[in-house]
């Protein structure tokens, strides 16, 4: 790779307002995990999978100056989304060895292309799904951060693992009725962080 | 079921979900909960619809990677956003990437290196203090964040430090003398330097006497120059990269951290900040391509540091350091430590030059720069000592900005007067011309020079409520240049107590 390297002030300095600069570290905090995966999935190796991450989280830097210079642009953090929801389904309908391109028109063409192969569809299903699934790690991970391990544990065991509450609260030396506050305190929390994201990316 | 019972209320559970388990209402509904079959489902459905509930289970069910007996999620991060959020490393997690001790009193072991201590910890690396078994000796070992020893980029970079930093030979820089990549946790093994930073020293005992930062300043240029001919920028100079050893006057320079020879593709794209802020370039800190004289400008400010105790560029926030680093200009040594003599502050200064090309052009060349004040000072030839006000007539930048600073202030409040004098309402009508300036406006300008910009400012707002359309543009215009001017930096030394 030739790129200038970036720097994440650099980057802010770029952007119109701080709300701008927040938009970009949750961007990147979903879209790096996100991508590695899907990397993965299409056979690349992991070092291959974290130059991928890398190409396409540059492609989208390159293009924010586009952003900033629109009159009528819309929020960042949504055209973050969308953009980079391009160029990954982009990437994932092309042939395996297929790499994507370093050059300013390549990605602006890659953006604007209109879709025209058969497994667009496709793709564009296993980007959703696999998004989706991201984000639910995405506030699990921040969540998890908030709340004490025992907590974390007796959610996992009877939501995730689906064991009976009464098994999972006598294991953990817990009344039946903390475990049902604990997990429906942590859903609920996962789900408002998720609601609240997916409204700012609309 | 006791569905009737007054305790049952969505606002109790609403209270279980969303409130403070400390308040009383909550361990009142808490303790319902306990017994209440209806409310532990009612609780359920609060939180989330079954149809949330059901997604969830099949979104964080476990998938390659992640550790599901914890409950933990493995999510990929980039090495430069690892980095960028430098997570503390804990002894237990070291302990756990080195083998168990020989002797008990030690940590343990890392081949044929037995550990006796941890040294420090840093977002790439961990420095530990070891005893080369084979050898004899006692050595300094760089263990790769255990974070950073799964992400092959970083192995990478590590391997590329390590063969990077053992290719320098000089008095001035820690020997490196073993490196092992091919290890799970890739190290390498330096001399180990009895003594302390830079950074610990000017902590602890303030300034230096202009003598040890002439000596540390010459030894430091010295092995950079050697690191240079290399064809290496070191990138990380700064007072915990310095190290002073004990019992003799010798400085070594460490860390070649985030050195690459200059050629190398860079990893970056986003989110590193390679270097520590207080001491990086201006071209550092934009990002832009930088080369061995961004490291001239970081020894401007170890010199700085030296001299003040503190670095050139200070705010609160990284950010903030940044910013400075590139659009402010430093305050002069001398404002800070009268003991420092014009030489030294000139060469701090030339080092801290924004644009590179006005900088030293090499180390070898701030070396000799430094052995000729220091010569003088031995001669006994150098003045160290010198009035503030015998420093004012020499032309610095600072001079001259204060100098444009002030004319440019003079030049507002003359255009104010002006428009004050053809427009205020105190004035006869008769005399009310144009909403243009009079020619002769800027000979008004000494009798405002006394104000300050907020003065005038507030001069300025206190004029009539509803002036003519003309003047009111005028006045805008005006205000616009004013609020321009009082956030211009050197204001802020000029004038600190201006402040609103």
């Amino acid at each position: 790779m030739t790129q200038s390297p970036e720097t994440r002030e650099t980057l802010i300095r770029r952007l119109p307002n701080a709300a701008d600069a927040e938009a970009w570290d949750v961007f990147v905090e979903i879209y790096e995990p996100l991508l590695f995966r899907l990397g993965r999935g299409k056979g690349l190796q992991q070092a291959d999978a974290e130059d991928f991450v890398q190409e396409v989280l540059t492609a989208v830097l390159r293009n924010i100056d586009h952003w900033v210079a629109d009159q009528q642009r819309g929020p960042f953090r949504a055209w973050l989304f969308r953009i980079a929801q391009n160029l990954a389904v982009n990437f994932l309908t092309r042939p395996r060895h297929q790499r994507l391109g370093s050059g300013d028109s390549q990605v602006a063409r890659m953006l604007h292309a209109l879709p025209t192969r058969a497994n667009e569809n496709e793709s564009s299903e296993l980007f959703l799904r696999e998004y989706r699934r991201e984000l639910f790690r995405w506030a699990a991970d921040h969540v998890r951060g908030q709340v004490s391990e025992r907590q974390w544990r007796v959610f996992w065991l009877t939501s995730v693992d689906q064991r009976p509450i009464a098994e999972v609260a006598r294991e953990h030396d817990m009344s039946a009725g903390s475990v049902y506050i604990a997990r429906s305190r942590i859903t609920k929390r996962i789900r408002e962080m998720i609601r609240r994201h997916e409204e700012h990316t609309q | 079921m006791n569905t009737s019972s007054p305790s049952c209320s969505d606002d109790n559970l609403r209270l279980l979900l969303d409130g403070d388990e400390d308040d009383q209402r909550y361990r009142h509904a808490a303790s319902h909960v306990e017994t209440c079959s209806a409310c532990q489902q009612r609780l359920t459905e609060l939180s989330a619809d079954a149809d949330f509930w059901h997604d969830q289970q099949v979104m964080l069910r476990p998938i390659e990677g992640d550790l599901p007996e914890t409950g933990t999620l493995v999510r990929h991060r980039s090495l430069e956003s690892w980095t960028w959020h430098a997570h503390p490393i804990e002894e237990s997690a070291i302990k756990e990437m080195l083998s168990p001790p020989s002797h008990p009193e030690m940590l343990g072991r890392l081949g044929r290196y037995e550990i006796e201590r941890i040294i420090g910890t840093g977002g790439m690396g961990i420095v530990l203090k070891g005893f080369d078994s084979e050898l004899n000796r006692p050595v300094a070992i760089k263990l790769l964040a255990p974070h950073l020893a799964r992400v092959g980029a970083a192995r990478q970079r590590f391997a590329r430090e390590a063969r990077a930093a053992a290719a320098v030979a000089h008095e001035n820089v820690v020997p490196i003398h073993n490196v092992e990549s091919d290890h799970a946790q890739p190290f390498l093994v330096m001399q180990f330097i009895t003594g302390q930073s830079l950074q610990a020293r000017v902590d602890r005992e303030g300034p230096l006497s202009v003598r040890e930062i002439l000596r540390i300043g010459l030894q430091a240029a010295s092995g950079l120059a050697a690191a240079h001919a290399q064809g290496l920028v070191h990138r990380d100079v700064k007072p915990a990269n310095i190290l002073l050893e004990d019992g003799v006057e010798r400085v070594y320079l460490t860390d070649f951290g985030l050195a690459r020879t200059t050629d190398d593709a860079s990893l970056t794209y986003t989110g590193t900040v390679a270097g520590t802020p207080h001491y990086m370039s201006p071209e550092q800190a934009d990002g832009r391509p930088l080369d061995h004289r961004s490291d001239l400008f970081s020894l401007g400010s170890v010199l700085y540091f030296m001299a003040t105790g503190h670095p050139p560029f200070r705010a609160d926030r990284p950010m903030g350091v940044l910013k400075r680093t590139c659009h402010d200009p430093h305050r002069p040594v001398w404002e800070h430590n009268a003991e420092i003599p014009d030489a030294l502050s000139a060469i701090i200064d030339r080092l801290l030059e924004k644009d590179p090309s006005r900088r030293f052009t090499s180390a070898a060349q701030v070396q000799t720069a430094m052995e000729a004040v220091l010569a003088q000072i031995q001669q006994g030839r150098l003045l160290q000592r010198r009035r503030r006000s015998t420093r004012w007539p020499k032309l610095r930048w600072t001079t001259l900005t204060l100098t444009a600073g002030l004319a440019a202030i003079l030049l507002v409040a003359a255009l104010l007067v002006a428009v004050f004098m053809t427009e205020s309402p105190f004035r006869s009508p008769s005399s009310s011309t144009t909403g243009k300036l009079p020619p002769s406006a800027p000979q008004l300008a000494p009798e405002a020079s006394a104000d300050t910009p907020s003065t005038l400012l507030a001069q300025l707002r206190s004029l009539d409520p509803s002036p003519p359309d003309q003047s009111q543009a005028e006045l805008t215009r005006l205000e616009e240049s004013l609020d321009r001017l009082e956030s211009t930096p050197f204001l802020e030394t000029l004038l600190p107590a201006e402040g609103e």
